[in-house]
């Protein structure tokens, strides 16, 4: 079934590497096989908080994020399957004057690169969203046409568009070591068998750190669970999606009622199992109650867990390394799923023509050797790099 | 069409977990993602043996080889105000 030589291997049958298999063979690239160790999309893209924006802080996520969110507008039509993409919009909650003041910032900076998103004042909020505590809310970002889709549904719509084209995925099949000779990939090592071939991408999630360990090269990233909770059904409270600075917490009412979110412990120790624990439960549960007091009533139903290969800044490596000739990163994804039909997009037009796109070009992995990380202010992730009030 | 309803919280009959068996979801977790079984109110409590043993039929796997999808927290739902609490009661019992 596997063929021993491939053009190009993807390692990886997340939404990254699916995403940038499909573009590929869209563009006509060649032989592509994608590797996966489990079931396809059996990572942190099928665990994550499926919630779309590009309303961000800085230039470059803006940048590239907006490009994604382009994408996804035609993304069920383009895949010829259902995504449901839904826009109910998508808020960055400012709870306090200082939140808010960023937020103004942040809309002013998102308006230079064309956003329609708006900057509401508490008033405005609380008509938006009558369940949040008045004293969380001083005001937020609003980005009308961000919204969510289903993760699942992603991963299959490109998986079976990339196998129509002619992508060979494999999945229950580990990799087991790269070849590497005169600093040139070789070949590709799996648990079935020996593959040839002179390009590898690395899109292993949070297995990242492992893979580039078996060509020798370290990445500036470490590999972090995160949590989340879902509740039974409820009534139909919350419209948007919702991001809070404050508390590092993200949350969404799904389609069938039920409240979806995720937040972020303060400590955050690098971790690489899947187990739920019970610091993140209570961390949660306080933070949710805490934004909408309705909620300590409703029944948490099911908490789970997923990894993502994490950089200092949050922010991906996209792009080829200097050490090794035809391995390329495609990792430290924590915003992969709404990144994901940009980064495949962007990074197949590399691969194709050896040009780096503008959009990705800041990612690259040097910049972390530099000393210049990018800095993002409107995120929910603590970061290593922020100097002050968390990643507010 | 079977009107056999397999899963309760959300009305999947054994119809359509043949049919997404046979659309190529022949793994238990993604036959968990494409219907949602396991991941209604009763988080499988009700439907997992029956759901385990049409797709071990339809898959020719012996049910005992089988993967059950991992049992997550908490055993059975509990409302997010007992949790929003500095101690657990539990930690109270132990004192």
């Amino acid at each position: 079934m596997i063929k021993s030589n491939y053009d190009i291997v993807i390692i990886g049958g997340g939404v990254q590497g699916l995403a940038l298999a499909y573009n590929l063979a869209k563009n006509k690239f060649g032989s592509i096989a994608v590797i996966e160790k489990s079931y396809i999309g059996s990572g942190a893209s099928s665990r994550n908080g499926e919630m779309l924006r590009s309303a961000f802080a800085s230039n470059e996520w803006i940048q590239f994020f907006d490009k994604s969110m382009q994408l996804w507008e035609t993304l069920s039509a383009e895949l010829d399957f259902n995504v449901m993409f839904t826009h109910c919009g998508y808020l960055v909650l400012a709870s306090t004057s200082k939140e808010f003041e960023l937020c103004r910032e942040n809309v002013n900076t998102q308006h230079s690169f064309g956003l329609k998103t708006k900057l509401l004042n508490q008033r405005d909020v609380l008509k938006l969203i009558p369940a949040l505590n008045p004293e969380m809310v001083s005001g937020g970002t609003l980005q009308s046409n961000g919204g969510f889709a289903r993760h699942d549904a992603v991963v299959w719509a490109y998986a079976g568009a990339a196998k129509r084209l002619g992508v060979d995925i494999f999945p229950y099949t580990e990799v087991t070591g790269i070849q590497v000779e005169a600093g040139t990939v070789r070949s590709v090592k799996t648990s079935k068998s020996e593959i040839s071939t002179s390009l590898v991408v690395n899109a292993a999630g949070g297995h990242a750190g492992d893979v580039a360990g078996m060509v020798g090269v370290s990445l500036p990233s470490q590999t972090y669970r995160l949590e989340m909770i879902v509740t039974e059904p409820l009534k139909p409270f919350l419209h948007p999606m919702l991001a809070s600075l404050n508390t590092l917490s993200y949350m969404h009412q799904s389609t069938r009622g039920e409240f979806v979110g995720g937040a972020e412990t303060e400590t955050l120790p690098p971790a690489k199992s899947l187990k739920s624990t019970l610091v993140a439960t209570q961390d949660m549960a306080r933070k949710f109650t805490k934004l909408f007091p309705g909620l300590a009533s409703a029944r948490l139903m099911r908490q789970w867990g997923g990894i993502v290969d994490m950089t200092p800044d949050i922010a991906p490596v996209i792009g080829p390394v200097k050490k090794i000739e035809g391995f390329i990163l495609d990792c430290g994804w924590v915003y992969g799923f709404v990144g994901a039909p940009a980064a495949g997009e962007l990074l197949a037009q590399y691969i194709m023509t050896g040009k780096m796109p503008p959009e990705i070009q800041p990612f690259n992995v040097e910049r972390f050797e530099k000393g210049e990380p990018i800095i993002d202010r409107s995120l929910v992730v603590p970061s290593e790099t922020e100097t002050e009030g968390g990643a507010a | 069409m079977s009107k056999k309803i397999v899963c309760f919280c959300h009305d999947i009959t054994e119809t359509d977990l043949i049919n997404t068996i046979e659309a190529g979801y022949d793994h238990i977790e993604m036959l968990k993602r494409f219907t949602g079984v396991f991941m209604g109110p009763c988080q499988g409590k009700m439907c997992m043996q029956n759901v385990l043993k049409i797709f071990a039929r339809e898959t020719g796997q012996p049910i005992e080889s089988l993967r059950v999808p991992t049992l997550r927290p908490p055993a059975e739902p509990i409302p997010l105000g007992s949790l929003a609490t500095e101690t657990l009661r539990g930690d109270d019992d132990k004192e």
